[in-house]
């Protein structure tokens, strides 16, 4: 079996009509394909970015606010200019894109235009036939991170085809492998906040340290038929930029928060020279345990939201013992309080020195991310 | 409870009030007598119109009732036009032409003559309390001399000016026109603007501080901003005191962005104070403005359903008006300057939506908020639903625009855009507006359907129905939103966010299977493609050019006057106090993109939900 197709959708720079993106996107994910929304108001540079880490084999872009034209244009040259001309480019418009466009556009390389009428079973049949098959061989990669995503990409194909064996400098002990990076781990419950509280924790890191850089590998669900949304991007503003490497993973059928190829990705990750790696799972229950003992990651997040339920929840919940830092998010919630005392209980019990903070990640500048950040970034914790 | 929760009560005790009156009249003699004999005394007031054709018609329609318990049913649960609880209408009369003399028309010997000479000479006529036309044409294209060239076309016959304009997606997102990526984007789709010299072009001509003079902003995120470069260039033209005599309405509407059109720039809640800063501020300084325009359209455009468009708008409302309320500007105040916008579609829904929005609004304002009548008012703005407009066989268009017209007129609307048959691909072009606006004309001065008599199509029995329906389900969504803690708990938690998506991926679905038919597309399609024959308007490369080279003439003759405003701007906003004031000194020399970026810095960027 092989990988499912992975395409990046986004809609352009100051354009807010999401309606028809949203509505294809959950089509293409109920058909198998693994969608990585990037959001609307996306710049050319946003996307392209976007799609070599995610190594995506097309961009579907969808324009209802003019412009057309240039936007596609430009995607399309630079991802020329960035060596990434294998990944395609096709996208829509309703009624705004007329056929004369249309043939520009096609003109200058974009594969697919459709127009006002087209059925979502049309869309949909274009991927599978069109980026279904097998890439042909890809041109030397130009930079380091598009090297990074195409390893990326092959670990996650080995495990599709169930081939773990003939993955290439496959690292069978991560704990002794080279280390380049600091990995920190953030998992919770869904709705928490990880993902605003990452983004947040990043806008930190690039706005005091100049030049290092930062990889997040980040999870999100695979549904029945193995598709899957993958959208943290669109909300995580910060991220989008040259100093940090994100990749957006599906769980391909894996319970517990992770993909099968997770670790191996991981460790990837961890020997190319990012000052910091992020992992973050997809939302997990109460039994969820990411992040083993002794694995590749260096400090565990728990992210909590206030709304857990009754005192005894908390017993439940097997990361409360396990994590390095406990994070109360959205304490601005009314239940904020209570669920503070009731977890700083929960976490005496366990005699360790795990540190409990609150945040608003939602809110600019907000201390207690301040103070997370400081937590995080100090080597010795 | 929050205030939501207490507006389904207070409707929910006014209808039982209604119902209270009606056993009343049907079993306190003395009260139904007395009904009785207002009800007769309403009946012959009212003023008799004859149509050209020589048909006697009274001025206002009503049922025709001689019962008590049913006359208190009327009064009490609808209201005649221009009362509470305004069902009917927010005024007694509406788009009524004046009346036709019984007497000059006998004198004519039966021949059917309209007066034109005594319309034209624009005789007074006190019996028409609207005198402005009900059309206000939405525009914005290329850059600033564009619009107003088309401003000026558009308002050529007309004795009003009133200017609806739409602003390009840079400009909507509070970017500049020399910001990365946008070229291409620029006066796309609406008209750039980036500096108050811009905004000076645009209204070039018109005379801002002039009752006869209008202007409409399509902006939310921004808004603020925006509204200080109107001042600025106001100021620029006429001098400060032209300031208090400025008409106008701004969009400012930050809930629907959020919950609908993405054009929000800060987080919701630094939005929410910059919004309430303008507010404080136009209350006092701009008597007639209107600072904030709660809009369902772009709701409706998004795809939600009619009730929910209908649900959201009037408890987004609610929400403003308790936030403006707590920041201590009285509700009387406020209240008569605060309008709405909505979506006109052809579900059944629109036959009442705005009829019971009006009444659910009257009586939350009223009883919830304490609101005087004139701040019971949803005064409202409708345009024809873009969403049913398609490509294909577009000449349909017309025929959509016009039914959904009849039903926005029918819903008593009070000012109405009727949308262009080529909107589908463009930005409209001459040739399709003005048959857009001529429906309008054909309708309301053409035809007798709304030019003779007051609610000569309200209070069917279908339209009955739909009210009640409509009302139930209206209140159902405030119950859900109260239930999650509000309206501003419930678009955190992305609530109305979702809901539309829904509805969105439904109506497709049903387009898709055929549930919901659509001419041209799933019914009577044509075998081939029609490649519409449509003159584009797309803004060429020299004018992007040009926007972006004055716009870098403008930062460079005011750049060290804009760094003294910005650093002012960030500590104000940076503190907690009013921002407005010091926007309007930093509008006078800093573009927008400045603004945006500055205040950014300060607040944060808004952080997308999807």
């Amino acid at each position: 079996m092989s990988s499912p197709i992975r395409i990046l959708t986004a809609v352009p720079i100051c354009d807010g009509h999401d309606s028809a993106i949203n509505t294809i996107n959950l089509e293409f994910i109920r058909h198998g394909i693994e969608v990585i929304y990037l959001g609307y108001h996306r710049s050319v540079s946003d996307i392209v970015r976007a799609a070599i880490q995610e190594d995506v084999r097309a961009i579907g872009i969808s324009s209802y606010n003019g412009g057309h034209i240039e936007f596609f244009a430009e995607v399309v040259n630079l991802l020329r200019k960035k060596g990434a001309d294998d990944i395609k480019v096709f996208g829509g418009g309703g009624g705004t894109i007329t056929h004369d466009d249309a043939a520009i556009m096609k003109g200058k390389g974009v594969e697919e235009v459709f127009f006002a009428g087209t059925s979502l079973e049309e869309m949909v049949k274009f991927v599978h036939q069109r980026y279904g098959k097998l890439r042909g061989k890809r041109p030397r990669p130009k930079s380091g991170d598009q090297e990074l995503a195409r390893g990326l990409s092959a670990i996650e194909d080995a495990y599709a085809k169930r081939k773990r064996s003939t993955l290439k400098g496959r690292i069978r002990n991560p704990q002794s492998a080279i280390r380049t990076s600091r990995v920190i781990g953030f998992t919770g419950p869904g709705g928490a906040g990880k993902t605003t509280l990452i983004d947040e924790l990043v806008l930190r890191f690039l706005n005091r340290n100049s030049k290092g850089r930062i990889a997040i590998l980040s999870h999100d669900p695979s549904v029945v038929g193995e598709g899957a949304l993958l959208g943290d991007r669109a909300t995580m503003i910060n991220s989008q930029d040259d100093r940090v490497f994100m990749r957006s993973m599906a769980t391909r059928g894996q319970a517990g928060g992770l993909s099968p190829a997770t670790r191996d990705c991981l460790t990837r990750l961890a020997q190319s020279n990012f000052d910091y790696v992020i992992i973050e799972t997809v939302g997990t229950g109460q039994e969820a345990m990411p992040f083993q003992k002794n694995g590749i990651v260096d400090l565990t997040v728990l992210v909590m939201n206030p709304d857990y339920g009754s005192r005894l929840q908390l017993q439940k919940i097997v990361m409360l013992d396990l994590a390095d830092i406990v994070v109360v998010n959205k304490s601005d919630l009314q239940r904020a309080r209570t669920a503070h005392t009731e977890i700083e209980q929960r976490l005496e019990q366990n005699r360790r020195s795990q540190r409990l903070i609150d945040t608003v990640a939602k809110r600019h500048r907000d201390p207690g991310v301040d103070k997370l950040f400081g937590l995080i970034t100090r080597k010795e914790l | 409870m929050s205030k939501l929760g207490r507006v389904v009560e207070s409707v929910e005790n006014y209808n039982k009030f209604v119902l209270d009156q009606v056993k009343r009249a049907r079993t306190d003699e003395k009260f139904g007598r007395e009904l009785l004999g207002r009800w007769i005394d309403i009946k012959a007031k009212i003023p008799t119109t004859r149509t050209p054709t020589g048909l006697p018609l009274p001025r206002l329609a009503l049922p025709e009732i001689d019962e008590p318990g049913e006359i208190a049913r009327y009064l009490y649960g609808e209201g005649l036009p221009g009362e509470f609880p305004y069902l009917n209408a927010a005024y007694r009369e509406m788009y009524l032409e004046s009346v036709r003399e019984i007497e000059s028309f006998e004198k004519t010997n039966g021949r059917t003559r309209p007066e034109p000479a005594r319309r034209g000479e624009g005789a007074p006529d006190k019996k028409i309390p609207q005198a402005e036309e009900p059309t206000r044409l939405f525009s914005g294209l290329m850059l600033a001399e564009d619009t107003n060239e088309r401003f000026h076309y558009l308002t050529r016959h007309q004795r009003t000016h009133r200017l609806s304009t739409a602003f390009d997606g840079p400009t909507l997102y509070g970017i500049d026109s020399d910001a990365d990526g946008v070229f291409g984007k620029i006066g796309e789709g609406g008209v750039a603007i980036d500096t108050v010299e811009d905004m000076v072009r645009l209204y070039d001509g018109f005379d801002l501080g002039s009752p006869n003079f209008s202007a409409s902003m399509t902006i939310s995120g921004p808004a603020p901003i925006i509204m200080a470069m109107y001042i600025a260039a106001a100021k620029r033209r006429f001098g400060p005191k032209v300031v208090p005599k400025l008409r106008g309405t701004i969009q400012a509407d930050i809930f629907k962005e959020v919950q609908a059109q993405n054009e929000t720039i800060f987080p919701i809640e630094p939005s929410l104070r910059f919004l309430t800063d303008m507010v404080e501020f136009t209350t006092r300084e701009m008597p007639r403005w209107y600072p904030i325009s709660i809009s369902g359209y772009h709701i409706g455009e998004a795809g939600s359903t009619p009730v929910q468009q209908a649900a959201y708008t009037l408890s987004n409302g609610f929400a403003y008006v308790e936030m403006f309320g707590g920041r201590g500007i009285p509700v009387d105040q406020f209240g008569p300057r605060l309008s709405f916008f909505l979506d006109c579609g052809l579900d059944a829904e629109y036959i009442a939506l705005a009829r019971v929005s009006r009444r659910i609004w009257a009586i939350g304002m009223r009883d919830v908020f304490g609101a005087g009548p004139k701040a019971q008012l949803y005064k409202l703005h409708t345009q024809t639903s873009g969403r049913s407009l398609i490509a294909a066989e577009f000449k349909n268009n017309l025929t959509r625009t016009a039914a959904e017209l009849v039903l926005a007129y029918m819903n008593a609307t009070n000012s109405c855009h009727s949308n262009s048959a080529d909107e589908p691909f463009t930005t409209p072009t001459e040739e399709w507006i003005r048959l857009a606006a001529h429906g309008q004309a054909i309708l309301l001065e053409e035809s007798g359907i709304f030019k003779h008599t007051m609610n000569m199509l309200s209070g069917s029995p279908g339209m009955k129905a739909v009210e009640r329906s409509v009302e139930a389900a209206i209140l159902d969504e405030f119950r859900e939103i109260e239930r999650l803690g509000g309206v501003l708990s419930a678009v955190e938690e992305r609530y109305q966010r979702s809901q539309i998506q829904n509805a969105a991926h439904r109506y497709e679905q049903q387009i898709y299977d055929g549930i919901r038919p659509i001419v041209g597309l799933n019914r009577y399609r044509d075998g081939d493609e029609e490649i519409p024959e449509v003159k584009l308007v797309r803004t060429p490369r020299s004018k992007q050019q040009l926007q972006v080279d004055r716009l870098a003439k403008f930062k460079k003759k005011n750049a060290e006057k804009a760094k003294r405003a910005l650093d002012k701007l960030a500590e104000v906003a940076d503190g907690g106090e009013n921002v407005f004031p010091t926007l309007l000194d930093a509008a006078e020399v800093c573009s927008l993109g400045q603004i945006t970026g500055r205040l950014q810095e300060v607040v944060g960027r808004f952080r997308p939900m999807v």
